[in-house]
Order: C-alpha cells, then sequence, then structure tokens
C-alpha cells in the first residue's frame, strides 16, 4: 500500500493520457512525413475538436456517438482549407527543390494564433466549460488501483483510430498513395498520383486525428481556448520516436503519460510541466534518432 | 558584397545617436517611451531575422533569450551591485552562450528539431523565470532598481533614450558589418540551399549553431536595454504571444533586411499600445487579430512590407 498504490494508479492514468498524447503524436508525424512540416498548431486542433464536439453536443443536442463522426469531418475539412488555401499559397511560389519551410510554419503559427482567436470571441466560451464524460457509471477496481468507465473507453476509441490508421494506410489505395506521396513526391506525381489532393487529405486526416484527441481529452481537463499547450507532450512523444515511426508515437506518448505521473510522485508535481522539455533535450543528446526509426536517419543534410 | 558596410548605412546611424540626445529635452514623455520601446523591439527583431531571416532556420526560444538577459541584467545589478555597462554584457553573454548549448545538439539531424528544442526551451525558461522564486520572485514578478551608467542612475525614459540610441546604433553597426562578413554569407548560403553551401566548404552545423547563437546574443542586449526603461517584469510576458509579436514584425516588414525589419518593428510595434487604448470589446480580439495580420502576411507579401515597397520601385524604373 502506500507508494505502491500511488504508482500503479499513476501507471493506469498514464497509459490513459499517453494515449491521447500518442493520438496528437501522430497527428503531427503524418503531416511532418509528408510535408516536412512541422504543425505548431497541432494544439489548436485539438482545442477546435473539443469545442466543435461541445457545439455539437449541447448546441445542436445530438448523441454523443455523433461527435466521433461529425467531429472529424469538421476538422477534416478546417485542415483541407487551410492546406488548399494558406499553405499551397505560401508554397506555391516556392517550388524549388528546397523549399524554404521558415515560411510555411510560420503559417501554422499564425493558424494557432487565428483559431485561438476565433475560438475566444465566441461568447459561449467565456465560461471554463468540461464535455460530460464518454462514459459515465461505477469505477472499476483492479486490486486498489481505481479506473474510470471513461477512461477505459479512451483507451478503446484510441485503440480504434490506430487500429483504423494502420489498415488505412498499409491496405487501402489511398492509404498506400499517401505513403509513396510523402516517400517521394516526385515518383509519386509521376505514377499518376494527384500530389495535391494527397498533401490536402494528409492534413485534413490529421486535423482529424486531433480533433478525436479533442473529445477524448475534454472531459478529463477543463476547456479553455490555451488547452492545446498539450501540444508540448505530443512533440516529446513524437520525438522519442523519431518524429517518424507512428508505432513510435504510441509508445512515446504512454512512455511520456507514465513519466509525467512518475515525475509528480517522486520528483514534485510542479516539475511535470518541464518533463516534455527534458525528454525532448535528453533524446536530442543521446538518442537523436530517436528509439523508433528504423530507416534512414539523416534525410537532410 | 563582400567586405565592409557602405558608409552611407554606417553614417546614417549617427542620425540616430543625434536624435536620441536630441528628443528626450523637447519631445513629450509617452513619445519618447514609445521610441526607447521600438529601439528594443529593433534589437529583439533583427536578432530573430538573423537566425529566421538570413539563415532560414528555426528559432523559437528568442523570448527566453530576451528573459535571461532582463532577469540576468537586473538581477547582476540587484544581488551584485554591478552596473549596466558590464551587467548587460554578461547576461547577454549567457543568453548567448545557452542558444550556442541548445543548438549544438539540436542542428545535428534534421531541421525539425531545432524547431522543438528551442520550443521546448522557452517553455522551459518561462516555467523557470515563474517557479524560481528566490530568484526572480516567480510569479509576483520582479521590481528592478534602476540601473547605474558612469555612477548615473537612469530613472526615467528620458534619461534612457540617449543610451538606447547608441547601444541601437552599435548593435546595427555590427549587424551591417555581420552582413558583409564570411559568416554572414554563410548564414545566406544555407538558407538558400545546405546541399550547394556543403558543396562550397561551408560547415553547415556550426554555421547554424552560431546563428543561434548570435541572435540569442542579441536577445540578450534587448534584455539588457529592457530594463533601461521599465522596472517590472513578469514571467507572463515572455512567453509565446511576445514571440508572435516579434515574428509579425520580421514578416510583415520583411524578413531578411535590416530596413524591412526596421518597417515593421514601427508598423507593429506601435500595435499594442493602439490595443492597449482600445475599448475593451476589442481587446479579445487581439489573438485574432494578430493570427490574421500574420497569416495574411506570410500568404500575400514573401518579402513583407519592404519588399513590396522595392517591388514597385522597380517597376517604376523599368
Amino acid at each position: 500500500m502506500g507508494t505502491w498504490n500511488l504508482i500503479w494508479q499513476g501507471l493506469a492514468s498514464g497509459v490513459v493520457t499517453g494515449c491521447v498524447y500518442a493520438l496528437v503524436a501522430l497527428s503531427l508525424v503524418i503531416v511532418y512525413k509528408s510535408t516536412d512540416v512541422v504543425n505548431f498548431a497541432g494544439g489548436e486542433l485539438v482545442m477546435i475538436g473539443a469545442y466543435l464536439g461541445l457545439f455539437i453536443l449541447l448546441g445542436l443536442e445530438w448523441p454523443y456517438v455523433a461527435l466521433f463522426v461529425m467531429v472529424p469531418i469538421g476538422s477534416f475539412v478546417l485542415g483541407g482549407l487551410f492546406t488548399r488555401f494558406s499553405l499551397d499559397k505560401v508554397s506555391g511560389r516556392a517550388m524549388v527543390k528546397h523549399a524554404n519551410l521558415v515560411p510555411l510554419v510560420v503559417a501554422t503559427i499564425a493558424l494557432s494564433y487565428l483559431l485561438k482567436g476565433i475560438v475566444r470571441v465566441i461568447p459561449f466560451t467565456e465560461e471554463v466549460r468540461r464535455l460530460p464524460p464518454l462514459m459515465t457509471g461505477p469505477p472499476i477496481f483492479l486490486g486498489d488501483v481505481v479506473i474510470q468507465q471513461q477512461d477505459i473507453a479512451i483507451v478503446l476509441v484510441t485503440t480504434v483510430v490506430m487500429v483504423i490508421l494502420w489498415l488505412f494506410f498499409g491496405y487501402t489505395f489511398v492509404g498506400k498513395a499517401l505513403r509513396a506521396t510523402s516517400q517521394n513526391i516526385r515518383a509519386a506525381a509521376l505514377l499518376g498520383i494527384p500530389v495535391n489532393l494527397m498533401k490536402l487529405s494528409v492534413w485534413g486526416l490529421s486535423a482529424a486525428i486531433a480533433g478525436i484527441a479533442g473529445i477524448l481529452l475534454a472531459p478529463k481537463l477543463l476547456m479553455t481556448p490555451d488547452m492545446g499547450t498539450v501540444v508540448m507532450l505530443a512533440f516529446a512523444a513524437a520525438i522519442i520516436g523519431g518524429f517518424s515511426s507512428l508505432p513510435g508515437c504510441v509508445v512515446g506518448g504512454i512512455a511520456l503519460g507514465i513519466l509525467q505521473n512518475m515525475v509528480g510522485i517522486f520528483i514534485s508535481p510542479q516539475a511535470i510541466a518541464v518533463t516534455p522539455f527534458f525528454v525532448i533535450m535528453l533524446v536530442l543528446l543521446f538518442k537523436p534518432q530517436g528509439f523508433f526509426d528504423t530507416t534512414l536517419a539523416v534525410k537532410k543534410v | 558584397m563582400y567586405g565592409s558596410p557602405s558608409t552611407r548605412h554606417l553614417l546614417s546611424l549617427l542620425w540616430l545617436v543625434l536624435a536620441g540626445f536630441l528628443f528626450p529635452s523637447w519631445m513629450p514623455e509617452y513619445f519618447i517611451y514609445i521610441m526607447n520601446m521600438l529601439m528594443m523591439y529593433m534589437i529583439l527583431a533583427v536578432g530573430l531575422d538573423i537566425v529566421m531571416g538570413w539563415s532560414g532556420q528555426f528559432a523559437f526560444a528568442h523570448i527566453a533569450f530576451f528573459g535571461i538577459g532582463i532577469y540576468g541584467t537586473a538581477l547582476l545589478n540587484m544581488r551584485l551591485g554591478i552596473p549596466f555597462l558590464l551587467g548587460m554584457p554578461l547576461a547577454a553573454l549567457l543568453a548567448g552562450a545557452v542558444g550556442y548549448l541548445i543548438a549544438l545538439p539540436a542542428t545535428q539531424l534534421r531541421t525539425v528539431y531545432l524547431a522543438l528544442a528551442t520550443f521546448a526551451f522557452s517553455e522551459c525558461a518561462q516555467w523557470a523565470f515563474r517557479t524560481w522564486e528566490s530568484l526572480t520572485k516567480g510569479p509576483d514578478g520582479l521590481r528592478m532598481t534602476a540601473p547605474q551608467l558612469f555612477g548615473h542612475v537612469v530613472t526615467n525614459d528620458r534619461d534612457a533614450m540617449p543610451i538606447i540610441a547608441i547601444i541601437l546604433a552599435l548593435v546595427l553597426a555590427a549587424t551591417f558589418y555581420l552582413w558583409h562578413s564570411k559568416l554572414g554569407r554563410q548564414f545566406h548560403a544555407i538558407r538558400d540551399s545546405e546541399h550547394v553551401a556543403m558543396a562550397s566548404g561551408i560547415d553547415v552545423k556550426r554555421t547554424k549553431v552560431w546563428a543561434l547563437a548570435i541572435s540569442a546574443f542579441y536577445a540578450g542586449i534587448a534584455g539588457g536595454v529592457y530594463t533601461l526603461f521599465q522596472s517590472y517584469v513578469h514571467p507572463d510576458g515572455l512567453g509565446v504571444s511576445m514571440l508572435v509579436l516579434v515574428l509579425s514584425m520580421v514578416v510583415v516588414g520583411g524578413s531578411g533586411s535590416v530596413a524591412g525589419v526596421g518597417l515593421g518593428v514601427v508598423l507593429l510595434g506601435i500595435l499594442p499600445e493602439l490595443l492597449r487604448s482600445a475599448p475593451k470589446g476589442f481587446l479579445i480580439w487581439q489573438e485574432f487579430t494578430y493570427g490574421a495580420i500574420l497569416m495574411l502576411a506570410i500568404m500575400y507579401m514573401p518579402k513583407g512590407v519592404w519588399g513590396l515597397w522595392q517591388r514597385i520601385q522597380q517597376g517604376r524604373k523599368a
């Protein structure tokens, strides 16, 4: 009892939050893999997903299940619009071989501010809100460890999303076309793959995954326009996976969720906030290619 | 291009110094304050432009280095009684050294890592400013004692203006020399193509590390300047929103050119002041406004207002 109980409890809730980090990390990595852009609006896409869910649930009074259809669709459209109207415009003039990435990343920073700004001016969001839990009911006891039913739902949804992604990328035609585009855009274009449409779909898909993460996160956190800060943890999770491996994101996310709780127990609750920073720096120093990078470690110079 | 900057550029800086000495005697107090602030932003923005505009590298820790400059200069003065002229360079060197140390591992592999490492460091630095209460007074903010220069205590904006003008003139002169130096040319080379730069015998990693270290040093100087005309610093002011402001200055004005950055500083530097006097209902639109400005600028003005103006000039000639 005592410390051990805390540790088991920390492990269990670490896995749950880690699942959400893993989803956000996935959304960052698929965009990075296919366009080389680090999406600094990733956290805001999570936030938008959560608020979209809230509006559908409270405004339209649709059932909870509808969120898992409507929010990804809404987020997908948002991601697509951003690519079509902003990124294409920014990169359109830089279609040289070594496009300067700085303007593209600056565009994502601008997007993060725009999204935060839009949500903040909607009067509805002045109050701090919380999505109702996904599943209610008595908590489940595993020995001394208490697990909420909603936590089980989070793990289940994450698993389903990952399986769908795995099937999509591995076994469908569009998924394979997406992978081809991210590996070699010129060869893909020569084979007749509509690369611009692919780029748009990747951003849409990434936004959709972030949106789902938002619905999962919103019942556990207080909802504010600033809840996008979760992206820091997703970055750290992605770095553990070498910023290119999808399974790496999952392992990285869960490892980070557990690590956060352990830091809270053994070091100090205040230090939780800087855990992702130390993870990023330590991985960069000692294992810069991450723990999962199987293919080329050095892509650029 | 290679060699020393034109004397015309260097001489124009004398006007800046002259204005710094003459304006305080007759301009209104508020105007002097705005001028001081714009000059501080100029140092900050030129520093950011060196790493992002000149070298094409990501550096999101700029405000963290700015904070190191502020707290460093102020605490050296308050705790150890080190005068400004020694304390500010020390704090700026510390900022530069930290920048060097972060860039060293972060430039080893893909470009993404520098963006992430600097972004993470800026969060961490803000956390440190907030929680290291014995040093920074944490969330209460730090009341700084007035800095001393040659035994003279700088207490108001009027006293500070000539000093800030001299510092800015020196920084800009150094920037002009850097632009024409070998290192400055290497910065431009790695932005345009890392492969070509490497084939030309440029040590790409080393160049990146120096770009970040120098820009951090600039930010540290700007932090020192902050202590000259402000008496209070709060960790909340040293976050992402400040970075977005300085980034917008660089992008809107025109990245990769000192004149463009200057234009951006003037255009956007007065924006916070305008927003401050705006009705309360408008304040909530602040984030949206900055986001929209940044987004539109990056979409429609790749070289900023300065580039736009130059294009019009060229069109007129042709």
